[in-house]
């Protein structure tokens, strides 16, 4: 999967906004929304948030979990534990950037965010790369990994598993008694 | 008795916080590490007052006006109170001051710093000082001997040392404390103090014990136990309160060394600062989270105690009264050989007055304690709650006063009157300040060092773009709506009050006027409404301005304004009627129409508030009924069906989650129900930053047992029609509304009552259910009528058909009044009646008929979709008198009425005499049907249907589509109609006639009953059963294509499956038959229909569009049902 077409998944994820203009309900395919009343707060998906907000159509109350104190917690749990903690989001990674790239004005302390988010991604990369690394080098034949969003799934996802497929094979190679059918394989 | 606790509030940021009380105890001081100096009313006090001494403030101290403040910059400042003006800086440290303290007659003040020095500082000249050195550590804590001899310090050496104040000499010193190295690193701050008055006892709080030193000897008294981190003496030296570092307070009295409190924190933090009240027995604590409390009515157990302990005070007493008699001013000590005489007045003055304290000073009229009482409540502005906890120990401190001669007045205390508003602003002083928020926009102020400014915002940013003003004249009062922006500022010395709009909807390029107020007259409210503006004076005047700037209406308000609300035409004044008694406010409310037609509909009506509550908002709902919520987070609406009452619509307390949580209300919706405000944490409005959001909470009226399915039905019901009364407002002065929301509206209600009906009748509640059928509408009574005789009560049956007739012909009668009324001056109509069906016969004929042709074509369309094909409950309710005599066709009587409503437009005689000839006529022949219809319910037999059948004179189907166009043409001259009608009720007519054509029995029975009787062919069952298939194949096909081609269907099966549907359609009739007798189908509407050819093409119309009536109605009594077994 591409990072973009995660990042399409994480655009129907639903934020809060405040709009400045009168519409009744909206029907689509996906559902439907509003009705939007000038200054009275409703939920729209991510990818409409952001097109208003261009538009200067809304202003968008930040989600909960973003939010300083919230996010310092976080990464300070991200760094304690060895496993991953829970998100607050499963997207909180697109979510942020979507949010902060378009609506950074409605956001208070944005560059705190967006630092604080990137400190927790970079934990918890840096703990998957590990774990990959303990994985192969250990053998093991499988592994279970909670908390780990698509994102960073995405990340490591392909490359790992090729790798493994890679690895499987070089060792099937190894192993006496292969016959020199393989070898010609390769 | 043990005293009472209320709940901690959040007072300062967390840390490190201290609290005094002032010297007449009026008021709570706390500081905090947020450097702020807040000072509290009461407990209750929403918006202290605050005054920033610093960055962070470690300690507080009291005395004379002036506040001392030890602060982060390491000195020691001087403010004075209450005003909290700077006045100077007392001393400099180099390092934090931790404690400061003031000696007992307030001249001097002592300040311990974390640089082991102790410095004794005079308050007048701050030159004058004395330096103590001696402590190896940071100075914890210091106490002034209230003889103003020694100076006690604790300090992080572990030492408390006594010092000599004339020569600075340590007089002794002991090592308690655990040692350490700095203030932030003890085990506790150990605020040591002597006892009050005669100084003879130092209490230092010593790990788990309170340690008391005897003067002179400095000897270890005693102790009194728990671990501890504060002492503090109650003024009269009699008793003791501790806190301690894992929240516990504990009182105890000194002389009998018994604890009579103990007091556990909510949650266990530290307390850091402890204070009496100087006159009552209370005490202020604070903990190290920022936390204010307040104990009340501590030491009441007295007098239970003091026989018990009376023989231990004597010994006591003994102990040290040798040398205590030096020091007594004679009144401290009761004498012990009576212990019981005196106590009781002792005991108050010993806690209101200790002898010998320094307070005297300040207040100096000792005895006048009503008059400090009374001083009390004036000062703490709009009385809170705690007035209860107030009086009680007023009332305590009352009792000598009553022993001085003084005049003393017991009865209730008036109440201050509360200050004008507007709806929907945040206070004055503020800084930041919200001047309105309401459903058009906000407008907000700043007002700080850089920027005096208005910023106007507009939700819906259509109506105008956002704007920034300079806010050069200082206006206080703002109001906003879709047209203009109104300000007023009150007057200064040089300039009037003025009365500022800008008017941005005008379409010429002058947007803005200014009115001056003649000289003293300050503007005290203003609003905004449609087309106009109007402000209320000082002047007891409202006066009203044209949105332009024309001077129009001015009139005299009883009393001073509290607030103003503006919508449409309407203006709401709520102003002081009288003077309110303990508590409560006595305001009335004056509502005024001026439109057009200017009219005042309340006429200075007393405003029922919450007792004890003050009014908070006022407004209108965006539907334009009148609405307002006071101070206990009541909203009520007016409800103007029920001789315009008030009616409390939502407790927004009820919401809450915290005791000192809000909801600040902005606006309210009728249609959805919304009540639109903001949630403020711990406070009554929200500040500017963050951006506030908007929340949205249910209404709810205050129904009892809401719990049970019963009364959530009858809240439901209730609300649904106090909240669309407003339709019949606007309906009635002309406006436009929603008629789909109406009839939504009407349709929940009726739904409503009929669910209420089956669980009536499932707990065999008859006589209710008969009072819940007198709410519904006519045709709803049918259906319960059918409900219940369906379940096998006809008795009920029985009764509720009698009231059906009743009703029936009651709203003949009004209806025939009505139109004889309306031929002389028909717009003269206001039926203000409760049920909706009597409020529908307010309406204007004009209006009637419109709607009933709105509601045919809403019939038309209802006909082709089919899906549940009885929308009558909306539908008939709107019908007018001749559908509701005539029950099962509408349709053909209202037509008739319409056309005859016509003819009185024309003012042809003749047919209005025809016309009252048809409704005295249709009475009798009305009893006559019901009695029919009752009969039959009885015994569903065959021949009873057969009886009828021949009673009715054969009908001949209208073939020729010609007359009913021409009367359609005709009808179209005063109502237009809509074209696509027509076809589809010949291709119903037309599929009749084949499917009659199809079977002869059908045919035969068809033509044998009448058009109302509407028998089901085998075609049309069939047609029923596979409508669907027909429409899956050709989706595109309207409903005489959908009928043409499942007749050609039909005919394509074998003769024998015609046959089992015709069978099928006999089977069926004869149900439907009984039914038809059941839903008192009134054969004598045929006889009228066969009076006059015209009208025979509706009545057959009327009937095919009931049709699928009844399989529809089996379905909605299927889903009434409530089980029965």
């Amino acid at each position: 999967m591409e990072p973009a077409e995660v990042e399409f998944l994480a655009e129907k994820e639903l934020v809060t906004i405040v709009p400045n203009f009168s519409l009744d309900r909206i029907h689509l395919i996906g559902g439907d929304l509003g009705p939007f009343n000038p200054g009275l707060p409703v939920e729209v998906p991510v990818w409409l948030a952001i097109n208003l907000k261009q538009r200067q159509k809304c202003r968008l109350i930040p989600p909960e979990w973003m939010d300083v104190g919230k996010l310092e917690e976080i990464r300070d749990q991200e760094r304690k534990e060895d496993t991953f903690t829970p998100m607050p989001s499963p997207y909180y990674m697109e979510l942020t950037k979507l949010l902060l790239n378009y609506a950074s004005d409605n956001i208070p302390r944005a560059d705190e965010i967006r630092t604080l988010v990137k400190d927790t991604w970079d934990t918890r990369m840096a703990k998957l790369r590990l774990s990959a690394d303990s994985f192969v080098r250990q053998q093991e034949a499988h592994a279970k990994l909670d908390n780990l969003t698509l994102m960073e799934i995405n990340t490591t996802g392909t490359f790992l598993t090729q790798a493994l497929d890679h690895m499987y094979k070089l060792r099937t190679n190894l192993q006496p008694g292969e016959s020199s059918h393989s070898q010609d394989f390769w | 008795m043990p005293s009472t606790q209320k709940p901690m509030r959040y007072g300062h940021a967390e840390g490190h916080t201290d609290v005094c009380f002032d010297d007449t105890g009026s008021c709570i001081v706390t500081c905090g590490s947020d450097g702020d100096v807040r000072i509290w009313e009461n407990l209750d006090d929403d918006d202290p007052k605050s005054i920033s001494v610093g960055e962070k403030a470690f300690s507080c101290a009291l005395k004379n006006g002036k506040l001392i403040t030890a602060v982060s910059n390491n000195t020691v400042q001087i403010h004075t109170f209450p005003e909290g003006a700077p006045d100077g800086i007392l001393t400099r440290f180099p390092m934090h001051v931790n404690h400061v303290t003031f000696s007992p007659d307030g001249t001097k003040v002592a300040a311990g710093a974390s640089d082991f020095m102790i410095k004794v500082v005079e308050v007048a000249d701050s030159s004058k000082q004395k330096t103590f050195r001696g402590h190896d550590a940071p100075v914890l804590s210091l106490s002034f001997d209230p003889k103003d001899v020694y100076l006690a310090s604790a300090s992080c050496d572990g030492s408390v040392r006594v010092w000599n104040i004339a020569d600075q000499t340590c007089t002794t010193s002991w090592l308690l404390l655990q040692k350490c190295n700095d203030v932030i690193n003890a085990k506790s701050i150990c605020r040591l103090a002597w006892q009050p008055g005669t100084g003879k006892l130092l209490a230092v709080p010593v790990d788990k014990v309170v340690e008391l030193f005897r003067r002179e000897t400095w000897d270890s008294e005693f102790d009194l136990s728990d671990s501890l981190n504060v002492v503090v003496w109650s003024p009269c030296g009699r008793f003791l309160a501790a806190g301690s570092v894992n929240g516990n307070i504990v009182v105890w009295n000194v002389e009998t060394q018994q604890c009579i409190e103990r007091m556990r924190h909510e949650k266990k933090y530290s307390i850091c600062g402890l204070a009496w009240h100087p006159k009552y027995k209370q005490i202020a604590y604070t903990d190290t989270e920022g936390n204010l409390g307040l104990l009340e009515n501590i030491g009441d157990v007295e007098k239970p105690n003091d026989k018990v302990a009376s023989a231990v005070a004597k010994d006591y007493n003994d102990l040290f009264d040798g040398d205590d008699d030096d020091y007594l001013n004679g009144d401290t000590i009761e004498p012990p050989s009576s212990p019981k005489t005196g106590d009781h007045e002792d005991d108050a003055d010993d806690l209101i007055q200790p002898p010998g304290h320094g307070r005297r000073a300040v207040i100096d009229d000792d005895d006048d304690n009503s008059l400090d009482i009374g001083l009390i409540k004036a000062s703490s502005g709009l009385l809170e709650k705690e007035d209860d906890g107030d009086d009680q120990t007023g009332g305590f401190a009352a009792l000598p006063a009553s022993s001085t001669q003084q005049p003393f007045y017991d009865g209730p205390m008036p109440t201050p009157r509360q200050k004008p508003f507007q709806s929907g602003s945040t206070p004055v002083h503020l800084m930041h300040r919200f001047m309105v928020w309401n459903s058009v926009g906000i407008i907000r102020c700043y007002n700080d060092e850089q920027d005096n400014a208005i910023d106007i915002e507009f939700h819906d940013t259509s109506v105008h773009h956002a704007t920034h003003l300079p806010n050069s004249l200082s206006h206080t009062m703002a109001d906003l709506s879709t047209e203009a922006i109104l300000l007023a500022c009150e007057s200064t010395e040089e300039l009037a009050s003025k009365l500022h709009c800008i008017h941005f909807g005008s379409w010429d390029a002058n947007k803005e006027w200014t009115v001056d107020m003649p000289k003293d007259e300050e503007i005290e409210a203003i609003c905004l409404g449609q087309g106009w503006a109007a402000c209320a004076t000082t002047a007891l005047l409202v006066r009203v301005f044209s949105v332009g700037g024309v001077q129009r209406e001015i009139f005299s308000l009883p009393g001073p304004v509290v607030s103003m609300a503006g919508h449409g035409e309407q203006l709401m004044v709520v102003y002081h009627r009288g003077t309110g008694f303990d508590g409560d406010q006595c305001l009335g409310v004056q509502l005024l129409e001026l439109g057009m037609k200017k009219r005042q509909i309340l006429h200075g009506d007393p405003l029922s508030l919450t007792r004890k509550s003050y009014l908070v908002w006022v407004g209108f709902s965006a539907e334009g009924t009148p609405c307002y919520v006071d101070s206990e987070g009541i909203v009520r609406m007016l409800n103007r069906a029920l001789g315009n009452t008030w009616i409390p619509v939502c407790n927004t307390r009820e919401h809450c989650k915290g005791k000192y949580d809000h909801y600040w209300v902005v606006g309210i919706h009728e249609n959805p129900q919304q009540l639109r405000c903001i949630p403020c944490k711990g406070a009554r409005f929200p500040p500017t930053l963050p951006r506030p959001a908007v929340a949205i909470l249910p209404f709810q009226l205050p129904y009892c047992q809401v719990a049970t399915e019963k009364g959530q039905m009858e809240e439901q019901y209730w609300r649904s029609v106090v909240f669309h009364s407003h339709v019949d407002y606007l309906s009635k002065n002309g406006y436009e509304f929603d008629e789909n929301a109406k009839n939504q509206a009407v349709k929940e209600q009726q739904e409503l009552l009929m669910k209420l009906f089956a669980l009536s009748c499932k707990l065999e509640r008859e006589f209710r259910c008969v009072e819940l059928a007198d709410l519904m509408t006519h045709n709803v009574v049918n259906l319960a009528i059918k409900y219940a005789s369906r379940s096998h009560r006809l008795n009920l049956a029985q009764r509720l058909s009698d009231m059906a007739v009743q009703k029936a012909s009651e709203l003949a009668a009004a209806q025939q009044q009505q139109e004889e009324e309306e031929e002389e001056d028909f717009p003269k109509h206001s039926n203000a009646g409760y049920s909706s069906s009597a409020t529908e016969w307010g309406r204007l004929p004009g209006r009637n008929a419109q709607q009933d042709q709105e509601v045919e074509d809403a019939e038309e369309t209802d006909a082709c979709e089919e899906a549940e094909e009885t929308p009558e409950v909306h539908r008939e309710s709107k019908k007018n008198i001749f559908s509701e005599w005539t029950g099962s066709s509408p349709d053909n009587s209202c037509r008739l009425n319409k056309e005859l409503s016509g003819s009185i437009f024309q003012a042809v005689p003749a047919v209005a005499a025809e016309k009252v000839h048809c409704v005295s006529s249709a009475v009798p022949q009305l009893s006559n049907v019901l009695d029919n219809m009752t009969k039959y319910s009885k015994k569903t037999s065959l021949s009873g249907s057969r009886a009828v059948n021949k009673q009715n004179p054969p009908v001949i189907k209208p073939l020729t589509p010609r007359p009913k166009t021409k009367q359609a043409s005709a009808a179209s001259f005063f109502q237009p109609r809509t074209p696509a009608t027509n076809p589809v009720e010949k291709i119903v007519e037309e599929r009749e006639e084949k499917a009659g054509n199809e079977s002869q029995e059908a045919k035969v029975t068809e033509q044998e009953n009448t058009e109302n009787r509407r028998p089901k062919t085998g075609f049309q069952m069939w047609l029923e059963e596979n409508r669907a298939n027909i429409l899956t194949d050709n989706p595109d096909l309207n409903e005489a294509e959908v009928i043409k081609e499942g007749m050609s269907r039909f005919r394509m099966l074998t003769s024998e499956e015609r046959m089992v549907w015709t069978e099928k359609a006999r089977g069926g009739r004869v149900s439907d038959l009984a039914e038809d007798k059941k839903r008192k189908r009134p054969p004598a509407e045929e006889e009228e229909v066969s009076k006059s050819q015209e009208q025979k093409p509706e009545d057959t119309n009327a009937s095919k569009k009931s049709k699928p009536l009844d399989p529809s109605t089996n379905n909605r009594l299927s889903a009434f049902a409530f089980k029965q077994s």
